[in-house]
């Protein structure tokens, strides 16, 4: 899909324009009715936010937050032969599950999630695009599609024919996505259905005929085939870089049976994200890289609040800049700049003070979050949540 | 936890003076034409095989439009097929352009014989001439539909969000103890599916609706649940009785007793041009139009 990069006339912003033509032969094509009805509802620091829609008689053209570019072609420039460092891993993973487990809670499966349409902007910010694919679920009554996510990030339940699949398929990408960043290349690479399950089943095994069996009977639209008897493989012997956290984590995440896989928001209070040492974090980036992006987000329903907590390090290394490189404050600071420098200082102190309360109130909401959803069902449970309704448009 | 993707209801004032009855047609006329294009929905979509969710997506979606425009500007026939069209792509179960217009010529032909052989009792008995393959039929329903689904987005804001109440209809059977019952689950289904050609699925939430369809199958089967307050069933599922009385109001209404000639004329105004010759023959002034709302 070709994005135009345009300026908004109100806001002086940059954003990103989508040209939709609308076929005679089939209107309006329905991964546009999807993205436009989801996105609209769905306003997340870690979801690319869709500011408006404009419709004429042969095109829609949907205005996006404009993001420089996606989580490959930063991986293919900022990486080691694609492979990113820890801290830049970590955070970006972080920022990957905050954004999908914000879709679940809200009963949207993406179902595309691949490095392509992880968008990355100035600021280190991840943020999931193109909900071409995804759809609204309820009781999971409906079947759905089969023909969903790009082959090499697709969950094996969905490869074996799945069709009443849940938010699991999201995190089966997400761990795909996750070893892709740590080694700088995708972890399945399979031709076709038949072969990307096999590739699958030489790192995490052949999974026993009982686990095929239940999962064949929890989605009765899949058919069992006979398949080669693989090993597991460990993942520490694939991915030799990877901490022994980060490997626990994948572990959870590459569950072949979807009903074990971890949760998108489980995830996010894994230790590999609460955990406060590693040896390895300590470095600064080289002046003139992008900045480690912020893992600590504040709670997205706070996300409207003008300055993001980013890690303070990095805000002075901001401080510095500001005078050479516009292209580190922010639209609002921007004014600030150049002059009155005693402002600009006072004005970044206070962010600074801001940002640290933030993040100290971010962490310790994320972990009242984490708790309270620990004791509330998973997805897919029988029980019935009664939806809410509002009057009005 | 909270959810941003609620469902849509018309407002109060949306409910109260609809786009159509502003126009001047009467209240009565506008709910005999929402029903008849619920049936047209529901005729098309057995033809095509179509599954009862995309159906029932459909059904609501038309109900909703006529919330936001006036029949005066699109036809109950053209929308209804933009809508199935829409909700078959919602649903994942998409439909062949072709072969939804090849039904609805169908559906449209017979409805034109319904109403010539009404005027002109010597008519023959109805037989489908299919489309000339070089006339204009196919694309001019083709357009139709393209604009209709394209409207039907842009006038409802592309808030596409429907929840159906199968799944709730099946929880409160569940907890009443009544799903042993082939009769009770049947017929609340059928409520719950007739309910589709009333509006209330665009003005109330569906724990409503499906308790509504619970009351009137268990008032027709005799079977008595505890209803003296302060232990009223219905509360179990947080649905205020005056909104439940008014849901089955809706249903036992589709039910009554129909003329002749109220069931001609509504074949008659399937389509834009129709309607706005019987508007211009038949002005009501505000007074008529309240008196036929308060009959």
């Amino acid at each position: 899909m070709n994005y135009i990069q345009g300026r908004s006339r109100t806001t002086n912003e940059i954003v990103a324009l989508k040209e939709i033509h609308l076929d005679a032969e089939e209107g309006t094509p329905s991964t546009a009715i999807r993205e436009i009805s989801l996105m609209k509802e769905l306003k997340h620091v870690n979801i690319v936010r869709l500011h408006d829609v404009i419709h004429t008689e042969t095109k829609l053209v949907l205005i996006f937050e404009y993001c420089d570019q996606d989580l490959k072609k930063y991986m293919d420039q900022h990486g080691d032969r694609g492979a990113l460092d820890p801290m830049t891993v970590r955070s970006f993973m972080y920022q990957l599950l905050k954004g999908t487990s914000f879709c679940h809670e809200n009963r949207v499966l993406h179902r595309d999630l691949k490095p392509q349409n992880l968008l990355i902007n100035r600021k280190g910010e991840l943020k999931l695009g193109d909900f071409g694919l995804a759809r609204a679920f309820g009781v999971p009554v409906n079947t759905f599609s089969n023909e969903v996510v790009t082959l090499w990030y697709r969950a094996p339940d969905v490869l074996l024919g799945s069709r009443t699949y849940n938010t699991s398929i999201d995190v089966w990408s997400c761990g795909c996505i996750f070893a892709e960043m740590i080694s700088g290349v995708p972890l399945f690479r399979g031709r076709d259905n038949q072969d990307q399950l096999l590739h699958i089943m030489r790192i995490v095994g052949t999974p026993e005929d009982r686990v095929l069996r239940k999962i064949a009977t929890e989605s009765p639209e899949i058919t069992l085939k006979q398949y080669p008897r693989y090993p597991k493989t460990p993942f520490q012997q694939v991915l030799p870089k990877a901490s022994a956290q980060a490997i626990d984590l994948l572990e959870r995440l590459l569950q072949f049976d979807p009903s074990k896989r971890m949760t998108a928001t489980e995830a996010l209070s894994h230790p590999y994200f609460t955990g406060t040492t590693n040896p390895s974090y300590g470095l600064t980036p080289p002046p003139g890289s992008m900045p480690p992006p912020p893992y600590n987000f504040p709670h997205p329903h706070a996300h409207q609040q003008p300055s993001q907590p980013q890690p303070q390090q990095q805000q002075q290394q901001q401080a510095q800049q500001v005078p050479q490189s516009q292209a580190y404050t922010h639209a609002q600071s921007g004014i600030y700049a150049q002059q009155d420098a005693a402002r600009l200082a006072q004005a970044q102190a206070m962010a600074q003070a801001q940002a640290a309360q933030a993040q100290a109130h971010a962490h310790a909401h994320a972990q009242a979050q984490a708790q309270a959803q620990a004791q509330a069902a998973g997805y897919g449970g029988v029980q019935y949540a009664p939806p809410q309704y509002a009057h009005g448009r | 936890m909270e959810h941003i993707l609620l469902v849509p209801l018309a407002s109060h004032s949306q409910i109260e003076n609809t786009p159509s009855r502003e126009d001047g047609m009467p209240h009565g006329l506008e709910e005999d034409l929402r029903a008849y294009g619920c049936k047209m929905i529901h005729e098309a979509g057995i033809l095509l095989k179509q599954k009862q969710v995309a159906v029932a997506t459909a059904q609501i979606i038309f109900q909703r439009f006529w919330f936001v425009t006036s029949m005066k500007h699109f036809g109950i026939g053209d929308i209804g097929m933009g809508a199935l069209y829409l909700a078959s792509k919602l649903e994942e179960c998409v439909l062949r352009m072709r072969d939804l217009i090849n039904i609805y010529d169908v559906l449209l032909q017979r409805e034109t014989h319904k109403v010539k052989s009404h005027t002109h009792p010597q008519t023959k008995k109805f037989h489908y001439t299919p489309m000339s393959y070089f006339g204009n039929t196919f694309y001019d329903l083709k357009d139709a539909i393209v604009v209709s689904e394209m409207q039907i987005l842009k006038r409802l804001g592309f808030n596409m969000h429907i929840t159906l109440p199968y799944n709730t209809l099946v929880n409160y059977l569940r907890v009443l103890g009544l799903t042993d019952r082939d009769d009770v689950c049947s017929r609340a289904w059928g409520y719950l599916n007739d309910a589709l050609q009333t509006p209330v699925y665009a003005i109330y939430s569906v724990p409503t609706i499906v308790t509504a369809a619970i009351v009137l199958t268990t008032r027709h089967l005799g079977i008595s649940l505890p209803s003296t307050p302060p232990d009223c069933w219905w509360e179990l599922f947080d649905a205020d009785w005056e909104d439940v009385w008014i849901v089955c109001g809706h249903v036992m209404r589709l039910y009554r007793q129909r003329s002749v000639e109220d069931c001609i004329r509504v074949a008659a105004l399937i389509n834009k041009k129709s309607v706005r010759e019987w508007l211009e023959k038949n002005p009501t002034t505000g007074d008529q139009a309240m008196a036929v709302i308060r009959s």
